[in-house]
């Protein structure tokens, strides 16, 4: 179906709900209805097949509106459908739960909840997902009249729990330290001997507050910041939020450059798959795959460092283009990679679809269907295991996926096997789609000029991740800097399948189960540093070392 | 399991050099492209502070004494410095540059961390109205 039937189609379905339609892009369509409609309405896209929850974006309209606004995006090939509510703008205003139609939109109701000061009315679960325990109640970070001042802490909420028993059933915490990756997040598991019987989890402990602090810097430093969101898919967020930025200000960036920002992606998705080849492999107790992996995986970071000056954090985006251009001696160092990465990826998809012990962890754990996979909203690689065909790159081609587009890989099993062998065979895509891109690299331009300030307006603009969709709205007010800046990233979705999946599994397989997903914690959160009273922001090193003692005393005795 | 295979790599392993590094007896190189500590030529300037405005960090100040006759300082914070490089794109007049060469940065005083950029006694005068700072204009 064609993005104009699709939207045709959603015009059609919520048209007993609509008080208004407006098409604010060619691929978008925005409906505004009743907070009391919005669970029929839901119903009504979800009993049409139509889409797929993406992101609930909530925004304050501040006083002279005197609204708050809630945008809930649902994606459907390229085409986007938004359900636009109004609130009033008066402490904890109510809107119905989806979340028993649509499990991940219990996450993104907790956030509205926390955020925005929200009363999500029959949410399973309203405690805090990002906000840290010592957070004041009552205070929310997106409102307009939010202060620092405000945010001073409070006596902490208990909320690790103690270790219940009540006959064969415990409650087990994992986490926050280290709990697959090393990364934080915190998980409760309540265990029937060793089988699990529930999950829940909690975020927020690496403090950052990057949508907030969009809104105080210009169009250009936000791309720096936003790049610091992961560590691993750092090119990914450039894109989407420079794509975003572009359709917004009516630039029309030079194909050449479009196809250089490809292969930057493409590079990205080979290192991040490789780093996670690792893990996964570690997690599992097969170390020399580990180490295998990661050495094979310096071969693309030297060749991001000799192509973007870095390893990690590539800068090589800009506004309107990218910084550097590829000359034939880098094709040629890019071809000499592409072939050792090539032989090097067949021969551990050999090992990860043969070896008996590594088996033993991957076949037949964790298996989620098709119709479980599109029940909890997976994205991405986790997604494609269970045969779900989505992935931005095909469904919404954009950049130059248009000129050099990639295949797509699925697998019908579900289990971590197969999503260890779409992730290695989107890999062999990958050093195919480069190889073309460098041989038949389009001449022109490298960057065109940016504008300092952006019309107004709201876009949408989806990237596929290595890990899925990213999902970003950027809402410009004509000025110097975005008015509000939504950030969506695609482990946050597939935490609900990884979740409800371990639930029947043994205790042991929880590793591998978070793991399978390719989890990344710190993208996720949301939060601001809470100043303490007598907060000195520069500690020596030996106020540091007391402060260690007495909170490592403080944990050994409780009160 | 296949022995030869590892016994291949036993044996290919005998004749691989060492990958360790002497650091710091022998300075690795670096990838052409690598960003390194910003250098400020003030001679080009105009002071139109560009680069500080988009700076993502607030590492780089331009300090302007006098525009009419080319007397710029900036003041770098090296260890704000995000090393993206827009800087560089922003500057109209090529007066950054960022050499890949210049990278030991590391060191134990925080003093180490600003740098001045500008001809001797402009950085002297910018030196010494920052130990000496005016008092503010009374009100009324």
């Amino acid at each position: 179906m064609t993005t104009e039937t699709l939207l045709q189609r959603a015009t059609e379905i919520l048209a007993p709900f609509s008080k208004g339609n407006n098409n604010p892009e060619t691929n978008r369509l925005d409906v505004e209805i009743e907070a009391s409609d919005l669970p029929s309405a839901t119903a009504a896209l979800m009993d049409n097949q139509w889409g797929y929850l993406s992101a609930i974006t909530p925004t304050d309209l501040g006083k002279e509106v005197n609204k708050l606004e809630l945008l809930y995006h649902f994606c459907e090939g390229a085409a986007i459908t938004s359900l636009r509510i109004y609130l009033p703008r008066e402490d904890q205003p109510d809107v119905p739960t989806i979340s028993d139609q649509i499990p991940v939109a219990s996450f993104f109701e907790r956030e509205l909840g926390e955020m925005l000061g929200v009363h999500v009315v029959g949410t399973p679960d309203s405690s805090r997902l990002f906000l840290p325990d010592d957070w004041p109640d009552g205070v929310y970070p997106l409102r307009e009249e939010f202060s620092m001042e405000q945010a001073a802490p409070v006596e902490p909420r208990e909320t690790l729990p103690e270790m219940g028993r009540v006959g064969n059933k415990f409650t087990v915490p994992i986490g926050p330290q280290h709990p697959a990756l090393k990364e934080p997040g915190h998980f409760e598991f309540a265990v029937d001997g060793e089988i699990i019987t529930g999950a829940r989890m909690r975020l927020g402990y690496v403090h950052r507050g990057i949508e907030k602090a969009t809104e105080k810097r210009n169009w250009i430093q936000n791309l720096y910041l936003l790049e610091r969101i992961c560590g691993i898919c750092s090119h990914t967020h450039t894109s989407a939020y420079a794509m975003g930025a572009e359709k917004l200000a009516q630039v029309e960036v030079p194909p050449r450059a479009l196809a250089i920002r490809e292969i930057v992606a493409g590079l990205e998705r080979i290192h991040s798959h490789l780093l996670w080849l690792g893990v996964a492999a570690h997690e599992a107790g097969f170390d020399t795959l580990f180490m295998y992996s990661w050495r094979d995986r310096e071969t693309v970071m030297d060749l991001l460092e000799t192509l973007t000056g870095n390893r990690v954090n590539y800068s090589i985006t800009v506004l309107g283009g990218v910084k550097y251009d590829f000359t034939a001696e880098h094709s040629r160092a890019i071809h000499k990679a592409m072939n050792y990465l090539e032989e090097r990826i067949r021969y551990y998809l050999h090992i990860v679809t043969t070896d008996a012990s590594f088996l033993q962890r991957t076949r037949g754990i964790g298996t989620m269907t098709l119709e479980e996979a599109k029940y909890f909203g997976a994205l991405g690689p986790t997604a494609r295991a269970s045969g779900l065909e989505r992935d931005v790159r095909i469904d919404s081609p954009y950049g130059a996926y248009h000129r050099f587009p990639v295949s797509l890989i699925t697998d019908e099993r579900g289990d971590l096997e197969a999503r260890f062998e779409v992730r290695m065979k989107e890999l062999l895509v990958s050093c195919f789609t480069i190889r073309t891109i460098v041989d038949n690299l389009p001449p022109g331009e490298l960057a065109v000029r940016f504008p300092r300030k952006v019309p107004a307006g709201e876009t949408v603009s989806r990237v596929e991740a290595p890990r899925g969709e990213a999902f970003y709205y950027i809402k410009s007010g004509g000025g110097e800097s975005p008015v509000r800046l939504k950030i969506r990233t695609p482990s946050l979705c597939n935490w609900t399948s990884a979740l409800n999946k371990a639930v029947g599994h043994q205790l042991a397989d929880v590793p591998m189960l978070i793991a399978g997903m390719d989890p990344c914690f710190s993208c996720n959160d949301r939060m601001i540093t809470v100043r303490r009273k007598n907060d000195s922001h520069t500690l020596t090193w030996s106020q540091m070392r007391e402060y260690g003692i007495k909170k490592y005393a403080s944990i050994r005795e409780p009160k | 399991m296949r022995l030869g295979a590892m016994f291949m790599d036993i044996f290919k392993s005998f004749f691989t050099p060492p990958v360790t590094e002497k650091y710091p007896f022998e300075k690795p190189k670096t990838a052409p492209r690598f960003r390194g500590r910003l250098h400020f030529d003030p001679a080009k300037c105009t002071g139109c502070n560009l680069c500080a405005k988009d700076c993502p960090a607030d590492a780089l100040e331009i300090v302007i004494l006098d525009r009419a006759a080319k007397r710029f300082v900036a003041r770098y914070n090296i260890d704000k410095c995000a090393y993206c490089g827009q800087c560089i794109q922003s500057c109209k007049f090529k007066c950054i540059t960022m050499p890949n060469d210049d990278w030991e940065l590391a060191a134990l005083s925080k003093e180490k961390f600003t740098a001045f950029y500008g001809k001797d006694d402009d950085v002297a005068n910018l030196m010494d109205k920052l130990a000496h700072p005016q008092p503010p204009p009374q009100p009324g």
